[in-house]
């Protein structure tokens, strides 16, 4: 047994294969439940290291505000991936729908629509483009890699033509506060984030479609056999992840106060990492929002810490992705272990 | 390459000995010290149901996978190939059912797939390559276009190239796996022609058919297995087809079964001239109380059947009906309202989610129950989990643990509860006891006809005629997608039964 197995840490990455064998032998329970509290243990290494280094700047009150109001939109984003990547699918077109939506929404202001009309006039279009992804891969059974690379593209498309490729601005105050505005002391995208957090949190874990959605992501053709109707199902966990990116874009737009046709791009990669980060934490392999929220937890800590540190943002990019890489392969370590 | 024979080897002596190979999966003993000598030369059948245990022994002798006891010996040498690389070095080459050819590559990429050819420092030269091959075909006394792709080549035509292969590799021993399967009449006597060809050039070959009247025909011997064991190895000119039959058969199982039923019931379940994948007009009934046995050889359509019933498959034609009320197809959700449920064939890949709890697996094919306005309540998950792994004494730590740690006999069990639960009027179970051990087989022997005595209309496919003569009332057999005959289980034999598969309806 190498001494890697009992202490997950960053030198079992360093380890040779040959070692990588011998300790996903070793049968014994404490190290397993080790590895797989690794990355919340990482995010707890994080803001240790982060409070010692910085502890006046990093420790403070405000600054975790900021770090949540930071990683909301994130979050909301991540929170529908969860729902795709339960159904063991995923959504590459979340980043480009919340850029579309935003910028629909933006020119539908402009053009004097109330903020009401033009957001539920966004999500609406959310739900639409979830519906599509939802038909593609559901009931014409196109793989969600290949459908929503598709329809990624044709958001982004979408996107640059409704803007003209450019930046839209000139929305009003009552819109603007959707991402700028307070209730009480908590900026209004936390409360939006906490709110759709728990919403889904309380579908997937407590309701009789959860169920459904984790059983297809789990065995498809047994949940089939169990009566489930399996196109339906997934078909209406695209829906979520439309009605989320759509949600998440109208706040990102409020809080920029203007519509830009890339503004939700980079949030679908980071969403992805997100739920793979979280995905390390489940003994089953799957995903949950509680492990997503983690994930969120880390990347945003990360960011914000590195930030304090005044460290390089394109060394930021390439240790975000270090980070990523040694979370999850600590945690495939692990489950070769069971 | 082969090892150097020793020179006083007499001319009869065999080319390959099996000598006692074994094998076990968990507490199962699958092949059962198995001794076959095989002459240079020769064509040697291995005969035997499904589930004698012939697979795994050729898998042993071609290195897929190891033996638990026993070795090879060739030329008088003792070996054991460790891997399918090591049993082409001793010149042993098996060709799978379904051939491992790449069918996007021509016939000379196939052939010389994975193999190094000498001077040519990775690039490959394709002239020579292909002058290679067409030597390999002609040492078939066969000539196929070498530059179009074998995807789009015949049937025979793809055995043809995958049997140049082996020779490419210096085959001695040639092990096929049903090679007419998928050919027609005359492309079998073309297979035929060539393989007699090999065996006069001195190439021994085991041949593993379902197919009697073609073993007679071509082979030398044959060796009968039967449960893992060997039952027999004779001259094929000192034997006959009803000698290999009974000697497949054996003698009945003996008393795990639970007496018949007396009830004659009601026709709940009526299918009427069922057409779909695999299946032509087939009509049947189930009766309340009773259990209906369906027998067939592998691809006749007996999964199928069940499938289209319990709406999991589609119909092309023909309707089902339940106490009369016809059933529209091609909906689970539909037919397990209507109250059928199907206990599918592969309790891994079809049963059960195998990272999910006993209890989530189960509620999975009872959310209803467990539910009130789709929110889900654990505490009756847990109840009604709780209570199943009672009845059916599932052996487990408790209802949360993975249904993946559990043994094969009790994950068929939590399949079984899942299905119970919904308290179905017609119970379908598709290979019900497969991979499972003898105490537990009789568990499910005798919960079904407890089932069946409360009134269940049952139907039960299996692959071993066996079980379908002591667990059915009545037998029906499917042979090709058709039915050819439904016999009372009691009036019946095991060669009938086997006669109707292979579709002689009397």
């Amino acid at each position: 047994m190498s001494q890697s197995t009992k202490m997950p840490s960053p030198t079992v990455a360093a380890s040779t294969p040959t070692e990588l064998v011998t300790s996903s032998t070793v049968k014994s329970v404490l190290p397993q439940r080790l590895a797989s509290l690794g990355t919340l243990l990482g995010l707890v290494a994080m803001v240790v290291l982060f409070g010692v280094l910085r502890p006046q700047i990093f420790l403070t009150g405000l600054n975790f505000s900021n770090i949540l109001e930071q990683v909301a939109i994130l979050a909301m984003i991540a929170t529908v991936q969860t729902v795709v990547m339960v159904v063991g699918d995923f959504d590459l077109s979340v980043g480009s729908l919340a850029s579309l939506v935003g910028v629909m929404v933006a020119q539908l202001l402009v053009a004097g629509f109330d903020p009401i009309v033009a957001t539920a006039f966004g999500l609406g279009a959310g739900l639409l483009a979830g519906a599509v992804n939802g038909y593609l891969v559901a009931y014409l059974g196109l793989s969600a890699f290949i459908a929503t690379l598709a329809t990624m593209t044709a958001f982004t498309g979408l996107a640059l033509l409704f803007s003209n490729g450019a930046t839209v601005f000139g929305l009003p105050d009552s819109f603007i506060w959707l991402g700028q505005g307070r209730i009480g002391p908590v900026p209004v995208p936390i409360i939006v984030a906490v709110i759709l957090v728990l919403v889904v949190w309380f579908v997937l874990s407590k309701t009789v479609i959860g169920r459904k959605w984790y059983a297809i992501g789990g065995n498809a053709e047994a949940a089939k056999l169990s009566g489930v109707n399996t196109k339906a199902v997934r078909f209406s966990a695209f829906l979520v992840s439309g009605f989320g990116a759509a949600l998440a874009g109208i706040i990102l737009t409020a809080r920029l106060a203007s519509g830009h046709p890339t503004a939700g791009d980079p949030m679908m990669l980071t969403s992805i990492a997100a739920v793979f980060l979280g995905i390390t934490l489940s003994r089953a392999g799957s995903p949950t929002i509680g492990g997503t929220a983690v994930g969120i937890g880390i990347l945003g800590v990360l960011s914000n810490g590195l930030n304090i540190l005044q460290v390089n943002s394109y060394v930021q990019q390439v240790l975000t992705g270090v980070i990523i890489i040694l979370a999850v392969s600590l945690s495939r370590l692990s489950k070769k272990t069971r | 390459m082969t090892t150097s024979p020793t020179s006083s080897a007499p001319l009869s002596a065999p080319l390959l000995d099996i000598r006692g190979l074994s094998k076990d999966y968990g507490s199962i003993r699958v092949v059962n010290d198995i001794h076959i000598s095989v002459s240079a030369g020769t064509i040697h059948a291995l005969l035997g149901e499904n589930g004698a245990g012939k697979s795994t022994l050729i898998k042993m002798v071609a290195g897929v996978i190891p033996p638990d006891a026993g070795h090879l010996e060739i030329d008088g040498q003792r070996q054991q190939p460790k891997n399918v690389a090591d049993a082409q070095a001793l010149g042993i080459v098996a060709l799978p059912q379904e051939l491992t050819l790449v069918p996007g590559l021509g016939a000379a990429e196939n052939i010389y797939l994975g193999q190094r050819q000498p001077g040519s420092l990775g690039v490959i030269n394709h002239r020579r390559l292909e002058r290679n091959a067409r030597e390999q075909m002609i040492r078939l006394g066969q000539s196929i276009p070498m530059n179009t792709p074998v995807g789009e080549l015949s049937a025979v035509q793809q055995t043809m190239v995958a049997l140049a292969r082996a020779l490419a590799r210096n085959a001695r021993v040639l092990v096929l796996d049903e090679p007419t399967a998928a050919l027609t009449d005359t492309e079998t006597e073309q297979l035929f022609d060539v393989l007699r060809g090999l065996r006069a050039a001195g190439t021994s070959i085991i041949y593993v058919s379902h197919r009697l009247e073609e073993v007679f025909r071509l082979a030398d011997a044959a060796t009968v297995m039967r449960n893992g064991s060997l039952v027999w190895t004779k001259p094929i000119n000192e034997t006959t087809t009803n000698d290999v039959v009974a000697a497949m058969i054996g003698r009945s199982q003996g008393e795990i079964f639970p007496p018949r039923s007396k009830d004659e019931g009601i026709e709940v379940l009526r299918v009427t001239d069922l057409t779909g994948y695999r299946l032509r007009g087939v009509s049947i009934a189930a009766r309340s109380g009773r259990v209906l046995g369906i027998a067939g050889l592998a691809g006749a359509g007996r999964s199928e059947l069940l499938k289209i019933i319990a709406g999991a498959q589609k119909a092309v034609d023909g309707e089902v009906r339940i106490d009369g009320k016809v059933i529209r197809g091609n909906s689970v959700k539909r037919a397990m309202v209507a109250g059928v449920a199907l206990v599918p064939e592969e309790r891994r890949s079809q049963g059960l989610i195998m990272k999910e709890s006993i209890q989530g697996n189960i509620a999975l094919a009872n959310l209803p129950r467990v539910s009130r306005f789709g929110v889900a309540s654990r505490r009756r998950e847990r109840a009604m989990a709780t209570r199943k792994v009672a009845e059916l004494q599932i052996k487990a730590a408790s209802v949360r643990q993975p249904v993946e740690e559990l043994s094969g006999g009790n994950q068929q069990k939590v399949v079984l509860a899942k299905y119970l639960e919904q308290k179905p009027r017609v119970l379908l179970l598709d290979e019900p006891t497969r991979g499972i051990d003898i105490g537990t087989k009789a568990e499910i022997y005798t919960l079904v006809r407890g089932l069946a005595s409360q009134g269940v209309a049952v139907i039960v496919v299996s692959s071993e005629i066996p079980e379908l003569l002591g667990i059915a009332d009545e037998i029906a057999v499917l042979h090709q997608g058709t039915l050819t005959g439904v016999v009372p289980a009691a009036e019946t034999d095991e060669q009938s039964i086997l006669h109707y598969c292979y579709g002689k309806s009397n």
